[in-house]
């Protein structure tokens, strides 16, 4: 078989996969053009996580109708016209690849009309090719429509994720820029129903109250850095107080010069300013607004442009950790974690993978590759104490004696061959998953009933998991209804959850672990492991004797090999040969 | 001050009062017990701001005055001190509290009075005044108080609702998964409705304190309403009231019911202990079949009898049948048997009443054969996907 161009159509495909890979590619898009259109009021309008349909509405400058149909042509933009402009890019746009790739996999709609002409054009395209062209009345600005997306690529339809996966991830990429534009009006609409509306007043705060909701917002201090003179940076947003921490990095969120970028470099340089003040193998909560010089950075490197390369990376990597942490040990009292103690053993280690501790993978290219950034970055695990090895053997703890309760975190026992360390918390989880997985097997996961339904508010995320996974989530022994807008009714609770302090707050602890667990696992076993996290005791919760021998008794009988919702060691063990050394009785 | 009493009457006030003494408290003189002259008695006072007691203690008084003691050392001296007469002088210059007991002679070191917090009197509080029987009010007060939540998540529900109308008394309490209603006949007549709520703990001492000292109660709620006073024969409970609505008691009793199943409370109870050896590691589910359900009665024996069941996994399984007269469809529903016995334990009347609706609503515990009018609601367990 010998080399040919390959026809247009097939081209066009294969150059839409680089840019349109999920919807929430798709709404990036679209919320992109419409900022560069210069757009006050966006509404993101989204059935069935984007497969159906995905509306961008916005009243931006519109295009006239005489270069309506060169939008959808490849590399047709007005945002870039010499390649020295690529350089010094302001636009979010500029390789004129979005419209044409989302067309090439979808029946696309677009309705738009510049304010100054009187009448609008409609044009819709099937597939890339243009089906009909007509004069329309629009209300000034740009409403882009995409239906049916994948339908002639079933290989990458098939490879979408549940309709919750996608609505989550598409809800975080809206309010991420409605986090980097609170001075534009923000709406996202679900299924129809209003998942959140920023007021568009230019207040971070009020776009952040909007999106995350006034438990967040209260724990959130302002950082208003000034330009600083030499690098002609500046680093402003908010950042979470020492009582606002995550189980993971979802809520690191940066952008750079207006675009919404991941970069391991950043988040780094926060995590490194937050060391010691919020817990380990907890993460921060931080917005932050990146702003340098454009010949600064190329944002050319990603095909979707979630990556930048900094040509200073160091200077921005110092910058960001400076007024972070100038901000923290001005707002708040820093109290340092001392680093973990020298003598430990191994602990009782997972016989699956463990999570992994870098989840968002500097990619080979991006800029974590650049010497300079390398210089101001360490690698995260060098924060993690590395611990010495040698073996417990087997997968079941030796018949311990409880001695007491250390810090009313950790449990402390004698074995036969010498000192343990129970972590509490973990423990009880082991012992409250390995039940909870026998009881769903049988079907059988005690539920009590509440003595008057509890209503709950949810983020759009955790709402639409609980639409999609009702089933799972009733088996678990949570019996859920949507009661309008993003309020539910909790009838019943799983066993394990009753006493919690606060019932109402455990399902939306429950669904935010499954959401963001990102080990691959299936819903129903990201909730069960969720659920018998938030069933535990926690650290810090004192015991008597008798509910530690208990707690002993019950982990004896469990399994340790099988995963643990944290991947963190449940017992920790000082061996007694170890003792003797180190009370140089050896 | 100089006064002089009887040990045992000194240790009998000090333990009445001693309950509310502030564990942790970042101001010492909570963590003092408040002894003082009244009116040619003596007069001892605790209190950690939430509650706050009061109990008077007959004495020879040769000089008024007043101070406060550590209250555990003071308690633990007394107690421990020969049944005589105890002298009591303070002096005021020092602060110290000087103590013979026979031939026992100690000094305290205290804080003085003036520090300690006011604490309103009963002859001059003003407010709206009802009385109730001491007898009736710990009745009251054990059957109820117990449902109350013990987190703080929704502080109404930690209080117990105090409700006066007319000539009758209702005090209800909730957790998330119970209800416990009881009212009871005043002597008198309210001339407005009073809706308060006071925190469980405070009702419990009440309970605790009436039982020890009987007679009559004068409920007193101030006219700001955030301040309700218990007095009694010798002593005065103060508490702080809980803001808020509490939910209407009313709308969660069920109105009507399918099934109807009477037991010998006594009975029930002892099964449902028996039962709770297996059901401990099953997270305390007790199932309770009424009748013969999954199908018609066989005979009229299986029809009238309660099975209580429970079973672990692990451990096994043990039921135990006992006679009921029942009265309706035959049904199977699942409780926390913990839920069961602190009901069954209250209940009051040698026979109990269990009504029924579906294995999900509610299920309602009322004494049978007494006037007293107690209603329990708890709410049922069931297995997930079943």
């Amino acid at each position: 078989m010998g080399i040919r161009v390959l026809p247009p159509d097939v081209a066009n495909k294969i150059a839409a996969g680089e840019v349109v890979e999920r919807p929430a590619n798709v709404v990036k898009e679209l919320v992109e053009n419409a900022l560069d259109a210069g757009a006050t009021e966006i509404r993101v309008e989204v059935q069935r996580g984007g497969r159906r349909l995905i509306r961008v509405a916005d009243n931006g400058c519109g295009i006239p109708a005489d270069q309506v149909a060169l939008a959808f042509e490849h590399h047709a933009t007005s945002k870039v016209r010499t390649a020295q402009d690529l350089f010094s890019v302001h636009t979010l746009g500029f390789r004129g690849e979005a419209l044409p790739s989302i067309a090439a996999v979808s029946r696309v709609t677009m309705l738009t009309r510049p304010r100054e002409q009187a009448v609008g054009t409609e044009i819709r395209l099937a597939g890339g090719e243009v089906v009909s062209t007509r004069p329309a009345a629009a209300p000034a600005g740009t409403v882009v429509t995409v239906e049916d997306l994948f339908f002639n690529t079933p290989a990458r339809r098939k490879f979408l994720r549940t309709v919750a996966t996608e609505m989550g991830l598409i809800a975080e990429i809206v309010s991420h820029y409605a986090l980097a534009y609170p001075e534009r009006r923000f709406t996202l609409v679900g299924d129809g129903r209003t998942l959140f509306q920023t007021p568009g007043t230019g207040e971070l705060r009020d776009a952040l109250l909007a999106v995350y909701g006034l438990d967040v917002v209260r724990h959130m201090l302002t950082l208003d850095a000034s330009l600083d003179p030499q690098s002609g940076i500046r680093v402003h947003g908010a950042i979470g107080g020492p009582a606002l921490h995550r189980a993971n990095r979802k809520y690191l969120i940066f952008f750079v010069n207006g675009r919404v970028v991941r970069s391991p470099m950043l988040t780094a340089a926060v995590e490194q300013a937050y060391q010691g003040v919020v817990p380990t193998g907890r993460h921060p909560f931080a917005v932050l607004k990146v702003e340098m010089p454009p010949d600064q950075l190329d944002v050319n490197v990603h095909p979707q442009k979630l990556e930048v390369r900094f040509a200073r990376g160091d200077e921005v990597f110092r910058a960001v950790q400076r007024a972070v942490r100038r901000l923290l040990v001005e707002e708040a009292p820093v109290h340092r974690y001392t680093r973990p103690v020298e003598v430990v053993d191994r602990p009782l280690e997972e016989a699956g993978s463990p999570p992994p501790l870098w989840p968002e993978k500097p990619r080979p290219g991006g800029e974590a590759r650049l010497p300079g950034a390398m210089s101001g970055s360490p690698a995260p695990s060098s924060h993690r104490p590395e611990l010495p090895g040698a073996d417990v053997g087997g997968t079941k703890l030796p018949p311990l004696r409880v001695l007491g309760q250390m810090m009313t975190t950790y449990i402390v026992c004698e074995g036969p061959d010498g000192l343990y360390l129970v972590d509490q918390h973990t423990a009880h989880e082991r012992v409250l998953l390995e039940r909870l997985r026998r009881q769903r097997e049988r079907q059988a996961v005690p539920a009590q009933r509440l003595l008057q339904p509890l209503t709950v508010e949810l983020t759009p995320q955790q709402l639409a998991v609980v639409d999609e996974q009702h089933d799972v989530l009733r088996r678990l022994g949570f019996e859920v209804e949507p009661f309008g807008g993003l309020t539910v009714v909790v009838r019943t609770l799983p066993e394990v959850l009753k006493d919690h302090p606060d019932p109402a707050a455990a399902l939306a602890e429950v669904l935010d672990g499954a959401i963001h667990d990102r080990r691959g696992l299936s819903w129903e076993e990201r909730l069960t492991v969720y659920a018998a996290c938030r069933g535990a005791v926690k650290a810090g919760d004192p015991l008597t004797h008798e509910e530690m021998v208990e707690l002993i008794r019950q982990l004896e009988q469990t399994d340790l090999s099988r995963t643990c919702a944290h991947g963190r060691p449940t017992v920790v063990k000082l061996s007694q040969a170890q003792l003797e050394r180190e009370f140089g009785r050896r | 001050m100089r006064i002089s009493c009887l040990q045992e009457n000194l240790a009998r006030g000090l333990s009445m009062v001693s309950r509310a003494v502030a564990t942790r408290s970042t101001l010492p003189v909570l963590g003092n017990v408040y002894v003082g002259t009244d009116g040619g008695r003596l007069k001892l006072m605790a209190t950690n701001l939430e509650i706050g007691l009061s109990c008077w203690v007959g004495a020879r008084v040769e000089e008024e005055g007043a101070i406060t003691v550590p209250a555990r050392l003071f308690e633990e001296l007394v107690k421990q001190s020969p049944p005589e007469r105890i002298e009591l002088e303070v002096d005021t210059r020092t602060e110290t509290l000087h103590y013979r007991c026979g031939s026992l002679s100690a000094s305290i070191k205290g804080i003085g009075a003036s520090e300690f917090p006011i604490m309103p009197a009963a002859d001059e509080a003003e407010g709206v005044r009802v009385r109730v029987d001491g007898d009736v009010m710990a009745e009251v007060v054990e059957q109820v108080v117990f449902a109350a939540a013990t987190d703080e998540t929704r502080p109404v529900l930690t209080g117990v609702l105090v409700e006066f109308e007319e000539d009758r008394m209702t005090l209800a309490a909730a957790d998330g998964f119970r209800l416990s209603v009881r009212s009871a006949r005043l002597e008198g007549a309210v001339e407005a409705p009073l809706r308060v709520i006071v925190p469980a703990r405070a009702m419990g001492e009440l309970g605790r304190i009436v039982k020890q000292v009987g007679g009559e109660i004068l409920v007193i709620l101030t006219p700001n309403r955030n301040q309700v006073l218990f007095h009694m024969a010798e002593v005065d409970l103060v508490s702080q009231l809980i803001e808020g609505t509490f939910p209407d008691y009313r709308l969660i009793i069920p109105k009507s019911f399918e099934t109807r199943v009477v037991v010998d409370t006594a009975r029930f109870l002892e099964t449902v202990r028996r039962a709770l050896i297996f059901a401990r590691d099953a997270a305390n589910i007790v199932r309770l079949q009424v009748g013969n359900a999954g199908g018609p009665a066989e005979t009229h024996e299986q029809a009238a009898r309660l099975v209580v069941r429970a079973e672990a996994s692990e451990t096994g399984s043990g039921e135990e049948a006992i006679p009921a007269a029942v009265e309706g469809a035959p049904l199977e529903i699942a409780f926390n048997g913990r839920y069961l016995m602190d009901v069954l334990s209250v209940v009051g009347s040698p026979q109990v009443a269990l009504e029924l609706t579906t294995p999900s609503s509610p299920g309602v515990f009322r004494p049978v054969g007494t006037e007293t009018e107690f209603t329990h609601v708890v709410m049922p367990m069931h297995l997930g996907g079943r």
